[in-house]
């Protein structure tokens, strides 16, 4: 099992998650992050963090979703470690209520 | 003359500086180190529990006290802090000796079996068996995430308030949004020994996580002019020419980058576990979580057991009532290294004379 990030992050990406992380498992890629399944230990403690929703264990993931158990997995070999919480992107505000974002994706 | 200690004294002395010899040792007190001591209290294993954090509860304190847990056995709902209430009253007739605000450091086994423990403050056991209830790791301070900083840590950077004393007569920016950082405002701002030259406290949004009455006092004071508040983010920081912390540049809501000059920074941001040393105690690890078997939750190495968040095993679920079952099922297979001689059975704390003996209680008398 694993905790997964879903759509709600893509062009926000508030990195709140990072800092509670215990086993540091998330990576950054340019408007999204993902958590790498191999890394995660299921504590759950990201999950109230992330001020858009955005992270669910895997077996809560709405149907509609499923594709990100992958996506999670598939970017967080390419994508960087981040540890540290850093800024929202700019207009994160603008985007974390809106649906579809996927098509927003930058890998 | 000196006066000599009698053998008695100097007896005690010495025992009091050596390690503490002790059955079991217990690492985490969260809600499943708690219940360890119940458990090894039943076998009449006595322990000594460790925990990071200067308070019991773990995760169930520092992270939800106030929320409703609903599923533990036979409790429809409780809260985080009612759990660890209600663990700590179970387990009083064990007297287990707790060791607060500190981590284990070291773990090594001696050649006559037992274990070495050490602590980051010193404390030194010789123990028989260790049960690791490390839940998700230990606690830590989370740090303000700004270049240079670390090099002030300690010196005029601090995330805990150890002495106050230290911080009276000084320029303090305060950043967090939490109680810790309202209270200590509070107690810096108002007059008393303590009392700071100036604060500013700092905080991301004009939204605070601490009490209503905390934030109504700031306000209060920031009407008076005894202090201000300021919305924003700690960016950067500006140094002297000999290296000495001088500023803080704080991005606001608005954009605009403010330069606030200070002798002490303080930051609240509450704390998050990081599993740390225990990955390195030479423990089979899986996913960073300690490979136990499903017998007696022991480790690779016999005599080191774990039990809850930090253990792994087929069909592992996170549970607190996990958690419990695995301490039970643990504190059997420890009484194999303690009592190495005795056929320990089950006994139930309904019927068992012997275990109303060790509880405390009397044994009911049936007609």
């Amino acid at each position: 099992m694993t905790h997964v990030v879903l759509e709600s992050c893509i062009r926000c990406k508030y990195t709140d998650c990072v800092d509670v992380c215990p086993v540091d498992c998330f990576r950054e890629g340019p408007n999204f992050l993902v958590i790498d399944p191999d890394e995660c230990i299921d504590c759950a403690v990201c999950i109230p963090e992330c001020p858009v929703n955005a992270i669910l264990p895997e077996e809560d993931v709405p149907a509609d979703q499923l594709a990100f158990i992958k996506l999670n997995a598939e970017l967080a070999r390419k994508w960087p470690s981040i540890t540290k919480r850093k800024g929202a992107l700019a207009d994160a505000d603008d985007w974390k209520d809106r649906k579809g974002k996927l098509g927003e994706l930058i890998r | 003359m000196e006066p000599q200690p009698t053998p008695a004294i100097a007896e005690a002395a010495r025992r009091h500086d050596g390690p503490i010899e002790t059955d079991a040792v217990i690492v985490g007190a969260g809600p499943v180190g708690l219940f360890q001591v119940f458990e090894l209290g039943l076998l009449e294993i006595k322990a000594h529990v460790i925990d990071s954090l200067a308070y019991p509860g773990g995760q169930c304190i520092e992270l939800y006290p106030d929320k409703p847990i609903y599923d533990i056995p036979a409790v429809p709902m409780c809260t985080g802090k009612e759990l660890t209430d209600n663990l700590l009253k179970q387990i009083e007739p064990f007297g287990a000796s707790f060791h607060f605000g500190q981590e284990v450091s070291v773990v090594a086994r001696r050649d006559d079996g037992r274990f070495d423990v050490q602590t980051t403050r010193g404390t030194r056991f010789v123990a028989r068996t260790i049960f690791i209830a490390g839940g998700v790791g230990s606690f830590q301070p989370r740090t303000l995430k700004v270049d240079g900083i670390e090099r002030h840590e300690g010196t005029q950077v601090f995330y805990r308030v150890k002495n106050p004393a230290q911080f009276a007569g000084k320029e303090l920016v305060i950043v967090g949004g939490g109680d810790s950082a309202l209270d200590w405002t509070l107690n810096f701002v108002q007059e008393g020994p303590n009392k700071a030259a100036s604060v500013i406290l700092v905080h991301r949004r004009d939204g605070f996580k601490a009490a209503p009455a905390s934030v109504a006092k700031m306000k209060e004071l920031c009407d008076a002019y005894e202090m201000q508040f300021m919305v924003g983010q700690v960016t950067a920081i500006q140094e002297s020419a000999d290296g000495r912390l001088q500023a803080v540049k704080v991005t606001g809501g608005d954009g605009v980058t403010r330069v606030v000059p200070l002798d002490m920074l303080l930051v609240f941001f509450g704390l998050s576990p990081k599993l740390g040393p225990i990955a390195d105690w030479g423990l089979a690890l899986e996913r960073k979580q300690i490979v136990v078997d499903t017998e007696k939750f022991e480790t690779s190495i016999p005599g080191i057991f774990a039990v809850g968040d930090i253990n792994t095993y087929p069909g592992k679920k996170k549970l607190i009532l996990s958690g419990f079952h695995e301490a039970a099922l643990a504190a059997f297979g420890a009484s194999r290294h303690v009592f190495p001689d005795k056929r320990v059975l089950l006994q139930y704390t309904t019927t068992s004379p012997k275990l109303h003996k060790v509880l405390g209680v009397e044994t009911p008398v049936f007609d």
